[in-house]
């Protein structure tokens, strides 16, 4: 590689370093950010948030390139140099952003940036005056951008485990409310006489974020794991594949009882606040599978699916409400004979909304479906259905009390979620393999083969958008069980595309990637606060980022995986089949009218 | 077919309901009523109109709906926004009217084609051949991220957005009294559609983007930047949409950061109502879809016991999308067209 294209990528990465740390400052991350520790108490989520771009700048820039076929690597020392040198350049725009935002009067950019406070100056200038702050910026920037490169040119062997030593830090950092809690349970079940002991080596109770001693552990421990995967993992999994016929059984039916008996002692010993956010993911978690089926197995884009969270939800509160419910309608229906009645409406409901959009396909069905959603979400607010589902106000006074057992307990709602997430898992899991299955893969891969060979994509696609809907409703049913009550206007838009981003973090087709995609986008902002606030902003670069870096996910499904990449293998040929398959992927615009 | 022939029954028996009201009824509208309702569709039209354009110009060249069209239209109107505020402090605004509608829309093109082309250059051009559903995908995103960000950047809360004094009061046009910033929407509208015809049709440009729209690899055979045409197809209609933003904050005196979702849908259904990928039709279709869903909602419903109709506005011009696209998704003005951009 040339001297002049590396020079060009470093100041390329280190201005797009620092515009991202201008990003995150003016958009209100860093300020909001100030108090989370995540180890000792001098790395603060902030400071992570400051330091990453620099350091990604550098290992990027070190990144070898493929040219003309022949990957090019720059020797260490020069890499190290222009990863040094992004680094200053990143650390120079942020402070070019400091020095901006305050020579005015701090009142102008506060005036419209009304996150840009005296404390976020304080914040990213350490305290200093300008010109001291730059230096240091740059300085930090500098060997943060240095470090990135040195880590990209470590061997694989080195870097993949330092990798995911940092990635697994920087969770268990994360992970603060959860695992001490935890810790602190199991002392107590122990009988240890000072639980908190057995926490506090490696969560400060001051500061609640990791201890320094506490991160050096989670660090080298999980380097340690790393480096014993990458040399055993292989061995390990070999011997697993050849294990005789009849002890496999036994293998899988240890884990799946280890995995229940870790669910079972889950909300006992995490406590009840951990156990809400719990529930919380377990309906996503149930969301996604249901649009798994369709978006992943079948492969329609649907943008409408609070409509069917709508429907478990609303039609979960009409059954078993009593009077005082806002609705006219109370049978009071016991709650296992309501959940029935609920699948079999939104299944009816999928077919309903699949039947008229047979025919369309890509980014008409996701347009049409999503009008769908937005009509469901107005038909309940309406006065139109007020007599019904209670207009504006919604209703109220849902039962969470049944079976003899109270579900506002969120330990117990935690178990009936789980129970019903692994009905639905079982359920995805069998479809995935079944004759169904597979006719939904074919018809998702190329629908006029599909056809063409017997299937009936009327049938098929109409399945996929019930079964996906009774999943789907299931979420929305243990939504109104969970509250207690539903308010109409909590049923938007943002509900359908938190559920696709779900599905798409993790990988679309994919059952772990839905149950990954549930943990992190749905578990981390429930779990600290402080990420609420920028819930959606993350869900929305996780929808760009993941599509444009990784489009089959953080855990794919093999298959998918190769479709999405595929097409990529193909753009690179130009010249070649680019115009014919996009073509016949468009909506049939000639064939109008019945 | 039979979904059809409900819906058209079910139309037409409302609205002979509410024609057959008796004077006396409170839910009868007089004359001046209905024209109100019309007037102000037409104006709300034509800012779907001058939104949708930019989604029919992207679709023509990309196949691709910009999800983010929506938040290109609003980043334009906050722009406005703050110059207004800096512009009505120092007293300029109001001394110097004019000047300033110019300079506030100036600013809000300016924006928000800078916006579009980020949003290009960032979420669309890395996937330009993946499978269709990909960049849907990010489209999305992107559309959420830059909502977000705006909330982020400037908060959650409804913006007041000035007032401009000349433009309080209405005009008697043909003795039709109008909102004179509605006046200034409609003919924003037919500037940007004659200006657009005119430009698609006559210039290097237009005629590159006509070749990029019909086949991406033989225009760039034949010596096409396709890259950069699309560039500038997103930039112009990011600038149609910084216009429509600016006018939509003027006439509604807010800005907020969501402001973008529901006229982004509602313009993406008038662009494939009148046929998407016609220029012609983006017109017709914002101004069918203004009119429908403002006059819509009393028309159909009035008659029959349906409580408050007018929350229902939304519900028509989904309706609308859903069936434009199940029976004749090529649109008003049929499919393919010549004029394809």
């Amino acid at each position: 590689m040339s001297g002049r294209t590396l020079a060009g990528t470093a100041v390329k990465a280190g201005l797009l370093g620092g515009l991202a740390v201008v990003y995150v400052a003016a958009v209100g991350m860093i300020g909001s950010f100030v108090a989370l520790n995540l180890i000792g108490e001098q790395v603060t989520m902030s400071r992570v948030l400051m330091a990453l771009p620099a350091f990604l700048a550098g290992y990027l820039v070190a990144r070898p390139r493929v040219q003309g076929g022949v990957v090019q690597r720059a020797a260490t020392g020069v890499a190290v140099l222009a990863g040094t040198g992004a680094g200053v350049l990143t650390g120079a725009v942020t402070a070019a952003g400091l020095a901006l935002a305050k020579v005015p009067s701090p009142d102008t950019v506060r005036g419209i940036f009304e996150r840009v406070t005296p404390a976020l100056f304080h914040t990213i200038s350490f305290g200093q005056s300008v010109p001291t702050a730059a230096l240091l910026l740059m300085l930090a920037g500098g060997a943060l951008g240095g470090v990135g490169a040195l880590l990209q040119m470590l061997p694989e062997t080195y870097r993949r485990p330092i990798n995911v030593a940092l990635m697994c830090t920087l969770l268990m950092a994360l992970l603060q409310r959860l695992i001490p809690t935890i810790l602190i349970q199991l002392a107590l079940k122990f009988g240890s006489a000072s639980p908190r002991e057995w926490s506090n080596w490696l969560y400060s109770s001051r500061f609640s974020g990791l201890t320094v001693i506490g991160s050096v552990v989670v660090f080298a421990a999980s380097v340690a794991v790393a480096l014993l995967w990458a040399n055993q993992g292989p061995k390990l999994r070999a011997r697993a594949g050849s294990l005789a016929g009849n002890r496999r059984p036994f293998v899988t039916g240890g884990a799946a009882v280890a995995i229940l008996a870790l669910l079972f002692v889950l909300p006992i010993l995490s406590g009840s606040v951990v156990s809400l956010v719990l529930g919380t993911v377990g309906i996503f978690l149930l969301m996604g599978l249901g649009l798994n089926i369709v978006v992943g197995y079948a492969g329609l884009l649907d943008l409408g699916y609070v409509a069917f969270f709508a429907v478990g939800a609303y039609m979960m509160g009409v059954l078993t409400a009593t009077g005082d419910s806002g609705s006219s309608l109370h049978p009071q229906l016991p709650f296992l004979v309501a959940i029935p009645l609920v699948m079999l409406a939104a299944a009816f409901t999928g077919v309903l909304i699949g039947a008229p959009v047979l025919r369309l396909r890509g980014d008409y069905l996701a347009i049409v479906t999503l009008g769908f959603g937005e009509i469901a979400r107005v038909l309940a607010v309406s006065d139109l259905l007020k007599k019904y589902l209670g207009g504006p106000l919604g209703l109220y006074h849902i039962p969470q009390h049944f079976l003899g057992v109270g579900f506002n307990d969120p330990e117990k709602f935690f178990y009936l979620v789980t129970a019903f997430v692994l009905l639905a898992l079982y359920v995805s899991w069998r479809l995935a393999r079944s004759r169904i299955g597979r006719a939904w893969t074919a018809m998702r891969e190329d629908e006029q083969v599909a056809e063409a060979m017997g299937i009936s994509t009327v049938k098929y696609k109409l399945l996929a958008f019930s079964m996906g809907a009774a999943i789907g409703c299931l979420s929305g049913a243990l939504f109104a069980v969970q509250i207690g009550s539903l308010e109409p206007l909590g049923f938007n838009i943002i509900v359908s595309i938190t559920a696709l981003a779900v599905i798409i973090l993790g990988g679309m087709g994919s059952i772990p990637g839905v149950i990954v995609g549930a943990l992190v986008l749905i578990g981390i902002p429930n779990l600290l606060d402080e990420f609420q606030a920028y819930r959606l902003l993350i869900y929305g670069g996780v929808l760009v980022g993941i599509m444009i870096l990784r489009p089959q996910g953080l855990v794919p499904n093999t298959r998918r995986a190769r479709e999405l990449l595929e097409e990529e293998i193909e753009q690179d040929q130009w010249g070649k089949g680019t115009g014919g398959p996009s073509i016949d992927a468009t909506v049939a615009v000639g064939g109008a009218g019945e | 077919m039979i979904l059809f022939v409900v819906i058209v029954v079910g139309v037409t028996y409302g609205t002979w309901k509410t024609l057959t009201l008796p004077e006396g009824s409170p839910r009868h509208l007089s004359g001046p009523a209905w024209r109100d309702l019309v007037v102000f569709g037409v104006a709300q039209g034509s800012v779907y109109g001058l939104i949708a354009l930019g989604y029919t110009m992207v679709y023509g060249v990309l196949r691709m709906i910009n999800f983010a069209h929506g938040e290109v239209f609003m980043c334009g109107a906050f722009a406005s926004f703050f110059v207004a505020g800096t512009l009505d402090s120092s007293g300029f605004l109001n001394r110097n009217p004019v000047g300033s509608i110019v300079i506030l829309i100036l600013v809000g093109m300016l924006v928000s084609a800078g916006v579009a082309v980020l949003v290009e250059r960032v979420a669309y051009r890395p996937l330009r051949n993946a499978p269709r559903l990909v960049p849907l995908i990010t489209a999305i995103g992107a559309s959420l991220f830059l909502q977000n960000s705006v909330r982020g950047f400037f908060g959650v809360q409804t913006q007041g957005y000035p007032d401009i004094d000349v433009l309080d009061g209405r005009w008697t046009i043909l003795g039709i009294p109008i909102l004179k910033a509605q006046v200034l929407m409609i003919a924003a509208a037919v500037v940007g559609m004659v200006g657009l015809t005119l430009f698609v049709a006559r210039t290097r440009t237009g005629k590159s983007m006509r070749a990029v729209a019909e086949d991406k690899e033989i225009a760039s055979l034949m010596g096409i930047d396709v890259d950069k045409v699309i560039v500038k197809t997103f930039a112009i209609g990011g600038m149609l949409a910084g216009v429509a933003g600016v006018l939509y904050a003027l006439v509604f005196s807010v800005v907020h950061p969501l402001m973008g979702f529901v006229p982004g849908i509602k313009a993406f259904t008038a662009a494939v109502l009148g046929g998407i990928g016609s220029i012609t039709g983006a017109a017709l279709g914002g101004l069918i879809l203004g009119i429908l869903e403002s006059v819509g909602p009393s028309l159909f419903l009035n008659g029959s016991h349906v409580p408050s109709p007018n929350q229902l506005r939304d519900v028509v011009a989904f309706t609308i999308l859903v069936l434009v696209l199940i029976f004749r998704p090529g649109g008003i003005l049929g499919a393919g067209g010549p004029e394809k951009v």
